[in-house]
């Protein structure tokens, strides 16, 4: 994602472009003058002069909405008016949202960083702890399980196989790279459905040596595959449903929360439906996983993994212990 | 060089109109004696009178500047009040028939109010397009629009009640007013349109501005010290606080000037600029932009307007002043603000000086006209502009700043600034200036050329300061942190990785 140039604290940012910014606001308001600074799109405000900070939702709406951008072509909602009596003087009208959004036209206007948007789970570093579920004033917090990938598990995996294993009648997973693949240029915050799940999973019929049976449970197929290729998946894993359409964004469930696995993010998209139904936002669309928080993912898994550890350990040690006490006596 | 139109001479010169006619109407009186006095205080007081009624008046530009371009901003007109508001309201709703409460039932008034309202009232709403709250009158456009609001918010303001708060510190705050407003209106006594229309002229008049800019703080202080008001308290103690951080390096700047122009006087500073052949805004372009800024933190306007942040503190110190208290106080404030304008004008943009007056005037027809613009003109459209570009576009433009922040740029950025801008006057002054190619004349002189090449000591100056401008516009590590700030924002879709398997 390359910076847009108007969003660092710096002199041009701070205060050059508001005063740029201010005097074509001006201008622009005036007969005459008005229309050269009015009618021309070359001047920047709908991002004509840096396609390349348009990321990969605003370049789909742009290409797919075109017609609505080109003043020239606009059939409604223009977004710049005159009137009979002066026809030369043009004035800006409307932020074309959701086709045009304020922050990419002026990104110095970005929506603060504690500003209460849709609500975003790392369900990964979620304990189930229920912290947040009574802190809801609305009741918006439904706390459930669902199938999913234990991230603790793998022999193979960099937390030293702190999860489980893979076992006969359990359930296993499998990625997806057709589906890793879309993930890539998939808006979550503009699509206003589920991300696409990227694993397939299966129950564990057999295992034999480096290699296992599994039926997948959306087709009954059944295959043979090799371990490695699979991950140990598990249908108690926690897992929730909010309703949007009863929160009030108070923030309450972030603050409840001691894993920082809850937090509200400063994205107002993507949380319109036609249906109350869709603003019930299962656990794929609440992992929305900012890359900052990536490392506190991390940082979290590992923290857990050494506790594992270390608990492996003592009960070794223990149980050592305990067997040379019984040798002894 | 002297504008061509002295006022003082034709009020105090020794054969003017005043002194002859007070000589000859007094010959044979026992004050015979003393009519040259009488001359002096008659020509005095006319011409006070003058200046400062010019001064008053011309200030209704400022406020009308400062409307026009806020209703730019919002894409509206600002207020339009005209004589035509007098029988037409907002939207064809008419002001009444007010002429009924003249004498007479109006009469002729009346016809002509109705006739005008039928002919040119408001047109019908198909042909109107946008009508936006204080569209009053489109016919208020042609011609200064709105100008005269002024008058009708300063009647507003005499009709309204007056009243104390009653826990307030009654005498502090009714003196704190007149405080602010007499000391702001003695600024005033000094500031020269042209060389031969001022009040006064002290010898160290630029240490007089700035001691008399300094006393208004106080009143503002002592205002929201006595209003009993933990707004007006707050307004009060930030204006205090923020007084430590600018006053300093604007007295160095001013300081840098006056060492600049070699005289602590505002007309002769004006004169050096002529006669040296360089505004000072071209010899010391940093030197501008301190003035600037701390007189734009002195005159407490956006964006260091905290003592009166209107989101935090309701109207900050002033919150409890109502009718015409409040409405001096609004002045005041301008005027200040106006004053702060004139002294660029005054310091930086060579005063009543057109530019390249000195070889324009040289031109045998054109140079004639040229030097026949007034000086008073040319202050006043400098001032206007002044404060068009800088105060009202900074207004526009800039975020209110916190203020640990006006602190921290004051002390960390401004002082060191005005410290530098200093030196470099001291070194300009010594080493750099031509004492001998000063010239008074018309023409002007030359003392800033350099290396036989004119002008060059201006020249190099701008240029080099516009290059360090350009520097800081584009000056970016484009490689730094290619985060947003603040900003969370999916650097890798969720599904694309398994944490800890990157």
């Amino acid at each position: 994602m390359p910076m847009h140039p108007h969003a660092k604290p710096n002199f041009r940012n701070l205060f050059w472009y508001p005063f740029k910014i201010t005097l074509i606001t001006a201008l622009r308001t005036f007969p005459f003058f008005g229309k050269r600074f009015g009618k021309r799109l070359d001047w920047g405000y709908h991002n004509s002069e840096h396609p390349e900070f348009l990321d990969d939702g605003s370049k789909s709406r742009a290409s797919k909405t075109s017609e609505f951008n080109d003043i020239t072509v606009q059939t409604f909602a223009p977004d710049r008016v005159t009137s009979d009596l002066f026809p030369t003087l043009w004035k800006p009208q409307t932020v074309q949202y959701p086709y045009e959004r304020l922050e990419e036209m002026e990104p110095w206007l970005f929506v603060p960083g504690n500003y209460n948007g849709r609500i975003g789970v790392i369900w990964e570093t979620c304990t189930a702890c229920k912290l947040c579920v009574s802190a809801c004033p609305n009741d918006c917090l439904h706390m459930t399980t669902e199938l999913r990938v234990d991230v603790l598990d793998g022999a193979d995996g960099e937390h030293g196989g702190m999860g489980g294993e893979l076992e006969v009648g359990g359930h296993a997973a499998t990625l997806l790279p057709e589906v890793v693949a879309t993930l890539d240029d998939f808006n979550h915050v503009t699509a206003h459905t589920d991300t696409p799940n990227e694993w397939r999973f299966g129950e564990v019929l057999d295992l034999t040596g480096s290699t296992a049976t599994v039926r997948w449970n959306d087709s009954g197929e059944e295959v043979e595959m090799d371990q490695s290729d699979l991950r140990v998946a598990d249908d108690q894993i926690v897992s929730g449903r909010i309703d949007l359409g009863r929160c009030m964004f108070c923030g309450l469930c972030m603050e409840a929360c001691g894993f920082t696995s809850f937090f509200m993010t400063n994205e107002y998209d993507g949380m319109s439906g036609f249906t109350r139904q869709e603003l019930w936002m299962d656990a794929s669309r609440t992992r929305v996983l900012p890359g900052i928080h990536q490392e506190a993912v991390d940082t979290e898994l590992a923290k857990r993994a050494t506790k594992e550890r270390t608990k492996r350990a003592k009960k070794a040690a223990k149980a050592a212990e305990a067997k040379a006490a019984e040798e002894s006596a | 060089m002297d504008d061509i139109y002295d006022l003082r001479s034709i009020f105090l010169g020794e054969d003017s109109i005043v002194s002859s006619l007070i000589t000859s109407s007094l010959e044979g009186t026992p004050l015979e004696e003393s009519s040259g006095d009488l001359a002096f205080l008659a020509g005095t007081f006319a011409v006070v009178n003058i200046v400062f009624l010019m001064l008053f008046f011309s200030q209704f530009a400022i406020l009308w500047i400062e409307r026009k371009a806020v209703a730019r901003m919002n894409d509206r007109r600002g207020a339009t009040t005209a004589l035509r508001s007098l029988w037409v309201g907002e939207n064809g709703v008419t002001a009444g028939e007010w002429w009924k409460m003249l004498p007479f039932g109006g009469g002729i008034v009346g016809a002509i109010n109705k006739f005008l309202n039928k002919k040119f009232g408001n047109r019908d709403e198909n042909f109107a397009t946008v009508d936006r709250v204080n569209n009053r009158s489109w016919m208020g456009y042609s011609i200064l629009p709105g100008f005269f609001q002024n008058v009708a918010d300063g009647m507003k303001f005499l009709l309204k009640e007056h009243m104390v708060p009653r826990r307030a510190d009654k005498l502090i705050f009714e003196v704190s007013p007149f405080l602010i407003v007499s000391s702001t209106l003695l600024i005033l006594g000094i500031i020269p349109l042209s060389s031969g229309i001022y009040a006064t002229n002290p010898d160290l008049s630029i240490l007089y501005a700035i001691a008399i800019f300094g006393i208004a703080p106080i009143g503002v202080f002592f205002a929201g010290w006595s209003s009993n008001n933990k707004y007006t308290l707050i307004g009060g103690i930030r204006s205090a606080a923020q007084l430590t951080a600018y006053e300093i390096p604007l007295l160095l700047t001013l300081l840098s000037v006056a060492i600049l122009s070699g005289t602590f006087n505002i007309i002769e500073s004006i004169h050096f600029q002529h006669a040296a052949g360089s505004w000072n805004l071209f010899l010391m372009p940093l030197g501008a932009v301190l003035f600037l800024v701390t007189m734009i933190a002195e005159v407490e306007r956006v964006p260091f307007d905290m003592p009166e942040a209107e989101a935090e503190l309701v109207e900050g110190w002033w919150t409890e002043y109502g009718g015409m208290r409040f409405g001096m106080l609004f002045m005041a404030e301008y005027i200040r603000t106006y004053a702060a304008c004139f002294l660029f004008t005054h310091f930086f943009l060579g005063g009543w000086h057109l530019p390249f007056q000195g070889t324009i005037s040289q031109i045998p027809v054109l140079g004639d006209a040229y030097v026949l613009i007034p000086g008073a003109v040319v202050v006043l459209l400098k001032t206007w502009l002044v404060f068009l570009v800088v105060f009202v576009w900074a207004r526009f433009s800039l975020a209110r700043i916190r203020t640990d922040q006006i602190l921290e740029f004051g002390w960390r950025m401004l002082l060191p600034l005005s410290v530098v801008q200093v030196v470099l006057s001291v070194l300009y002054r010594l080493y750099l200036f031509e004492p001998d190619n000063m010239s008074y004349t018309a023409e002007g002189g030359n003392a800033w050329d350099a290396f036989g090449i004119p002008m060059l000591v201006p020249l190099a100056t701008t240029l080099f300061w516009v290059g360090v401008f350009y520097v800081l516009l584009n000056d970016e590590d484009k490689d730094a942190a290619p985060d947003r700030m603040y900003h969370v924002y999916t650097l890798q879709p969720a599904g694309t990785h398994t944490p800890g398997k990157d």
